[in-house]
């Protein structure tokens, strides 16, 4: 049933949680704190890019200047003193905070009795509910490492200089969206999923419907090939009879290999056209290495698998794509 | 580009001074804010203790006044000014002596001070030379000789001492072995005029100590003195946090052996530290003033005598009540009542759960009359026929556990007979000697193992008859239903259980009629019908009545119905029986209710008939003493399992009882035709139906000896998990606090085990609200009991306190001293319901003594009082009593003992282990040694038998014309028990106690007191002394109590001739019996008395 708001109260108020509602007024704010600074400097650079006597005599990138403004200004007091300031508003804040809300301890574990749900701790969230979706191999392991890996190869497949050390939206249109889509789209939805959607049994409850216990959801999912019927009985007239046993394991194992590459295939294109849509983007593109571009295309591909995943699950009941004996995609 | 107005730079000339001065005001605001919090928020029990300082230090002065006015009026009075001038005197006269001696202490003391630092020093210089000289190795001559000479040199040094004298002070020179013989010296003088100076004020102190113990007698609680100081140190009081550590750990590893809790409960509760209230005093919220009050936790613990054994330091607070022991922050924290705590504080309804945690194996635990009622209705209602709970009655396990094992030996024997000749063949054919021997050896050891298996049979066997006598179910036996019962009445009975008899043990299931139909067709063609009952006369329904109402049957059942209802609980109330019991039955029942029809054959499981006694050529005879089976020889069920004893009416008796009991009925009774009962095709549904309902666990029926009990096992019950118990459809609205219907908890939230236990026994389908279960066998089967709201209290209690110990396991009440007797014998004290008759515990009412037929004058009919049974029976004596209260094979149709009693001991048919329990109950309740050894009496010299006849029937003392004599027209007036029965019976120890003052043992006895009075250190008779007594210094009372031991039967008629005699003129006028009994007997006891 929905409309129990008094639920949605206990969650949000759970001094577990305070950081996870904190995060959804946060997030927005500093996107849009960040964009409204990226926008004023490319204003800012187109303007002056159009006025190159003014170019010459300005001297910082975000505000206009005025004859008798400093060229520079010293770290003290302008600095420090707004850093001194946030330094006390943040001690006040964790203060009031530590005052008001105890540590959420609970009771003693007991081995024996396992807690429904059982949620892992607010930033751990988005990996939880990749559970749902991958085998534990690929969510637990496989898709954590690529994340840190992709987030280490930034650096070295980044071949446009100009947007470094300032807001720019202008200079970064690709990587802006690609942080939002995968970190503001991906990881904190799913915290916040796991948040306040997931509830006893990790079963879907919208949010002021009761987290009942006794819920009971039909979601009986199935993996690709069985949505074919893939037996892979055409497999076990080819193969000699003493390891026809083996055949329906072989059919499905090759089965699943064809809508994997698809994916890649359609996805590395798909990536092709994005990076050649605009001349901006061609210019960016021809600077590239053929390493950085299967690099990049690699991570933007496995990225957006999670999506896909994601949706062929919660609207197809799709389990796996691909599966073999050791592993699942 | 257009022009921009000039302005200042925003980075350089925007001021931040106020940003600045503000967040600086908003961190001082949150470090005050903390401040606050760590003092004062986060500590409630200050305001607390400062509130309770206020109210104490008002409430003392009171009672310092009070006790003050007291005192002066006390002081005042001669006796405790003599005894205060006594002191004074004592005092006076030891003065001189003591100051001398005083004095020369004194100069010791000054002595001792003077060489205290040269003492210290040169010890402390010897003693370090010394360990060198140790350390230095055997082989080091020169260094052991060097550290040899140091040594010498240490002790050879000499301390300047001021020595004091009594005159002055002298200089002295003296070396470590000096002072060390000095300092020995003088402590050893200085201990001897102590002990002298003792000595000599011992007078003073005896007196002083005299006159405080008057004082203490005559005027009991603390002193005004004493108040006083309280008064000021409760001014004092220190405002902290009080905390007791329970029982700490030590230095043992694990916390073996420490609880490891830390209880700071009196940091609220302040008066339960014993150093604020003293344990001698009690403090409530009312004579605080604060009576009203919602938040005043300053109660002294209200069981002062609980904590005495319970010492505060080894138990503290929460391992009994629960609650969150260390938490300080707010009273619901403190309290334990939030989710995460899984012991909270129990409430107050529920706080003997926390008794139940240690004393599980308890019957009867004193102090916790809660827990004892759930006890008690735990077995009564037959809630362990389905719910198994360690400690109650498991005998039915256990035998069939031991049946289980004898299957096993015999088969087990049969390989071994099999296994006999193999190893003796193959040692036949071994090839050499040493193989040959050991299977020889091997088969003969085989054959010793058989042997012994066969003693150990027999053991089990026997141990087989006592469970299975000691095995009672709480309903009536359903194989004999045909014989018994009204058919038409069964499926009513199974619809309408409460309505029929509001006060039955039996819950209401809850039954489709199509589920009715089926377990009645099945109960019903499955009971057993023959061999018939005779046919029996019908009785005088009216003396029934008075033999109900007289023989003690109404101290387990009652009659009357609703307001009406006179008798006990333990068993059915008898209002309806007339409508649905069987006459002949009925008569059968009354007369033995242990007897069966056919006996039951667990190894061949059915009952046995009269052709397999004929087969073996054996009469159709089975009872206690022929027990065994005439085709395999194994134990046979040949009792009713039934609680219910033999009262050993005559067969003319039972019939009047059985008659009037068929008079006890509704007049306009009527029950539909049943004859789906005889359909064969139900039989099948109904077992299946009786199966899932569990209905063996209570009764015994056909084809079902064997069941098990069905519901879940209780005995840890307390420590369940929460998400283990299944709200179901109820657990949201458990954790907003509503009700089932639909009301607000007065509790708040009861998402709990009080608040599943306690919906669970009000209405146990309420977890099935709302559920879709078209199939009624999916529903929840537990039946709904008969149990009040405080029925109910008390077994949530009961659930709650049954957890799986948190506490070291020494804590468990598992005593091994004569406290184990007790404990174990108030389980068949309960079982039986000894205490509808009988007072046993102090204090504790028995069932009859509440009935209006034994009120006022009529308390002389009750059953005798066994508060000191032990001391006062010979426990072989009470083994025999026991297993035969008619003390006779012939006559039992009569008291053992109490013939002049209507109300009848009954026959319980105890088990040889049972009498050994209740006999070793009642010694150890009496504190009795075991074994028991007959005190030896020194036989009467003619002298005193000629002199003990004299008071024997002295008109001041007629013994027997209360005491039974054995002659049925003396007997008819008797009130007491013969004579003779004494030696047997009795302990000479008790019986002097008992004729010296009977009323302190058992008050209101028709024994009259004060029939010997205390000169010196023996006991006289105070009534006129027959001539024999002249210049006798001997002990009255032993006197008496020797010459009853010894007491023949032609010595006692006798007596009774010479007691005729000498009271021809004062007994001839005791008129009606009654009278006679109580108030004019006593009184003419006691004439010049």
């Amino acid at each position: 049933m929905l409309g129990n708001w008094h639920q949605l109260w206990e969650i949000a108020s759970a001094p577990d949680n305070v950081p996870i509602v904190a995060l959804l007024f946060l997030i927005p704010f500093y996107i849009w704190y960040s964009f409204r600074q990226a926008f004023a400097n490319d204003e800012l650079i187109a303007k002056l890019e159009a006025d190159p006597a003014a170019a010459k005599t300005a001297h910082r990138k975000t505000q206009p200047y005025q004859p008798k403004w400093e060229r520079e200004v010293h770290t003290w007091p302008y600095l420090l003193r707004v850093e001194f300031i946030a330094a006390i508003l943040v001690t006040v804040l964790l203060m009031a905070w530590s005052l008001t809300l105890s540590a959420p301890l609970e009771e003693p574990s007991n081995p024996n009795v396992t807690m429904n749900p059982a949620k892992a701790p607010w930033y751990f969230l988005g990996l939880q509910e990749m559970l749902v979706y991958f085998d534990p191999w690929m969510a637990g392991v496989v898709m954590p490492t690529l994340i840190i890996v992709g987030l280490m190869a930034i650096p070295y497949i980044d071949a446009n200089p100009l947007g470094n050390g300032y807001y720019t939206y202008k200079q970064r249109k690709f990587a802006i969206w690609t942080f939002l889509i995968g970190f503001i789209g991906l990881w904190v939805v799913m915290i916040t999923i796991g948040t306040f959607i997931r509830g006893p049994g990790w079963m879907w409850f919208w949010p002021t419907q009761t987290w009942d216990a006794q819920a009971v959801q039909f979601a009986v999912n199935r993996n690709l090939d069985q949505v074919f019927g893939i037996n892979g009985a055409w497999l076990a007239h080819l193969m000699p009879a003493a390891n026809k046993d083996y055949a329906p394991i072989l059919g499905r194992m090759i089965f699943g290999i064809f809508p994997v590459a698809l994916y890649f295939i359609l996805g590395a294109y798909g990536a092709y056209l994005v990076m050649n849509s605009t001349s901006f983007t061609r210019k960016i593109f021809q600077r590239m290495t053929l390493l950085q571009i299967v690099t990049t295309d690699i991570f933007l591909v496995l990225m957006f698998s999670l999506p896909v995943k994601m949706l062929a699950r919660l609207l197809f009941r799709i389990k796996y794509i691909w599966v073999t004996p050791w592993f699942s995609i | 580009m257009p022009e921009i107005p000039p302005q200042d730079d925003p980075i350089t000339s925007r001021p931040m001074s106020l940003l600045v001065l503000i967040s600086a005001f908003a961190l001082l605001l949150t470090v005050a804010w903390s401040l606050y919090a760590e003092f004062f928020g986060l500590r409630p029990w200050r305001s607390y203790q400062d509130q309770f300082r206020v109210v104490y230090s008002e409430y003392l002065q009171k009672q310092i006044g009070q006790r003050k006015a007291q005192e002066r009026t006390f002081f005042a009075t001669p006796t405790y000014q003599k005894m205060k001038a006594d002191v004074q005197a004592a005092l006076a006269a030891a003065a001189p002596m003591d100051r001398e001696l005083q004095k020369q202490i004194d100069l010791f003391d000054a002595q001792r001070a003077a060489i205290t630092t040269g003492f210290q020093t040169s010890r402390g210089k010897v003693g370090a030379v010394t360990y060198d000289l140790e350390q230095t190795p055997e082989s080091d001559k020169s260094g052991k000789a060097a550290e040899m000479k140091d040594l010498a040199e240490a002790k050879a040094q000499t301390y300047n001492v001021d020595w004091p004298t009594a005159t002055g002070v002298e200089s002295r020179k003296m070396t470590a072995d000096d002072l060390a013989n000095t300092f020995t010296s003088i402590m050893a003088q200085r201990a001897a005029l102590v002990a002298q100076r003792g000595d000599v004020d011992k007078p003073a102190k005896d007196a002083q100590a005299a006159l405080d113990t008057y004082v203490r007698e005559n005027l009991p609680g603390l002193g005004s003195s004493d108040l006083a100081g309280l008064a000021q140190s409760v001014q004092n009081l220190d405002i902290k946090l009080r905390q007791i550590n329970v029982n700490p750990p030590g230095t043992q590893i694990n916390y073996i052996g420490g609880v490891g809790l830390v209880d700071r409960c009196q940091s609220c509760h302040v008066a339960t530290d014993p150093l604020v209230v003293p344990v001698v005093m009690t403090v409530t919220k009312a004579d605080l003033g604060l009576a009203k009050s919602m938040d005043a936790p300053f109660t002294s613990h209200p069981d002062p005598d609980l904590l005495k054994f319970h010492p505060l330091e080894k138990f503290g607070c929460s391992p009994c009540h629960g609650g969150n022991g260390r938490a300080l922050d707010s009273v619901e924290k403190a309290h334990g009542r939030y989710e995460h705590w899984l012991w909270p504080l129990y409430y107050s309804a529920n706080y003997n759960a926390g008794c139940q945690q240690c004393h599980a194996s308890d019957a009867i635990t004193e102090h916790a009359p809660v827990l004892n009622n759930a006890k008690q209705l735990y077995r009564e209602k037959g809630c362990v026929g389905c719910h198994k709970f360690q400690g109650f009655d498991n005998q039915d396990e256990l035998l069939v556990a031991n049946r289980q094992k004898m299957l096993q030996m015999e088969s087990d024997k049969k390989a071994d007979q099999l296994e006999i000749p193999r190893l003796n063949k193959l040692g036949d054919q071994a090839t050499n000697n040493d193989a040959a021997n050991r299977y020889y050896a091997t088969a003969t050891n085989l054959t010793v193992t058989v042997s012994n298996m066969d003693a150990q049979e027999e053991q089990l066997e026997n141990r087989s008859h006592d469970l299975q006598q000691e095995i009672k179910k709480v309903g009536p036996d359903l194989k004999e239903v045909r014989m018994k019962i009204n058919k038409e009445w069964i499926p009513y009975w199974l619809q309408h259980t409460h309505d029929f008899r509001p006060t039955t043990k039996m819950p209401q299931f809850r039954l489709q009629s199509d589920e009715v139909q089926a377990i009645s067709a099945f109960i019903w063609q499955s009971g057993i019908t023959g061999p018939a009952l005779p046919k029996q006369a019908p009785g005088d329904a009216a003396h029934g009545k008075v033999l109900v109402e007289s023989r003690g049957c109404l101290a387990c059942h009652s009659v009357g119905e609703g307001s009406a209802m006179v008798g006990g609980t333990f068993a059915a109330n008898l209002s309806r029986i007339g409508e649905k019991d069987n006459y002949d039955y009925l008569v059968r029942w009354v007369h033995n209710p242990r007897e069966r029809t056919r006996p039951y054959s667990p190894f061949e499981k059915r009952d046995l008939g009269p052709e397999d006694y004929a087969k073996h050529n054996l009469p159709f005879v089975f009872d206690l003493d022929h027990s065994r089976s005439p085709n395999d020889g194994h134990e046979l069920v040949v009792q009713q399992p039934t609680v219910m004893p033999s009262l050993r009416l005559s067969i003319e008796d039972s019939r009047d009882v059985a008659s009037y009991l068929m008079t006890l009925k509704h007049a306009d009774a009527h029950y539909d035709a049943a004859n789906f009962m005889d359909d064969p095709q139900l039989k099948a549904t109904g077992k299946t139906l009786v199966q899932f309902y569990g209905c063996a666990g209570c009764h015994e029926i056909s084809g079902m000896e064997d069941e098990g009990r069905i519901g879940t096992e209780l005995t840890n019950e307390g420590s369940k998990p929460i998400e283990r118990l299944d709200f179901a459809l109820l657990t949201e609205s458990a954790k907003l606090g509503v009700l089932p219907d639909g009301k607000k908890s007065p509790r708040g939230v009861w998402y709990d085990l009080k608040g599943f236990f306690e919906n669970k026994l009000t209405n146990p389908a309420i977890f099935d609200t709302g559920k879709y279960k078209p199939n009624p066998q999916d529903r929840l089967r537990m039946p709904k009991p008969n149990v009040t709201a405080t029925d109910i209290d008390a077994l949530t209690t009961m659930l709650l306190g049954s957890t799986d110990p948190t506490l070291p396991p020494d804590y468990m009440y598992k005593p091994s001293d004569e406290r184990a007797a007790v404990q174990q014998g108030w389980w068949i004290v309960t079982k039986y319901n000894c205490m509808g008759c009988h007072q046993i515990d102090i204090g504790q009412k028995s069932v009859l003594m509440d009935l209006p037929m034994y009120q006022g004058q009529d308390k002389i009919g009750l059953p005798p009082v066994l508060t000191s049974e032990g001391a006062r029976v010979n426990p072989d004596w009470l083994k025999g009593f026991l297993a035969n209260p008619a003390q006779s094979t012939t006559e039992t149709n009569r008291n053992g003992v109490r013939s002049y009693l209507q109300v009848r001991m009954p026959t319980f048919s105890l088990s040889e282990d049972e009498i050994r329990t209740l006999v070793l109950f009642f010694g150890a309740l009496s504190h009795q040694a075991q074994p028991f050894i007959p005190q030896k009496l020194e036989p009467l010299t003619p002298a005193e038998v000629t002199m003990a006849r004299g008071l024997f029937t002295s008109t001041a003392a007629p013994c027997l014309k209360c005491h039974a004599t054995g002659d049925a027209a003396h007997d008819k007036d008797a009130t007491a028990p013969n004579f003779l029965l004494a030696k047997e019976r009795l302990r000479p120890a008790w019986t002097a106690r008992w004729i010296t003052n009977p009323a302190l043992i058992a008050p209101g006895t028709a024994m009259p007191s004060g029939l010997f009075k205390r000169d010196g250190d023996r006991w006289v008779f105070s009534g006129p002394l027959p001539g024999s007594f002249n210049g006798y210094m001997g002990d009255h009372a032993n006197l008496l109590v020797r010459y009853m031991f010894q007491l023949t039967p032609e010595e006692q008629r006798a007596l009774v001739g010479r007691t005729a005699a000498s009271n021809s003129g004062g007994a001839s006028d005791t008129g009606g019996k009654r009278e006679a009994r109580s108030g004019s007997r006593s009184a003419e006891h006691t004439p010049g008395l």
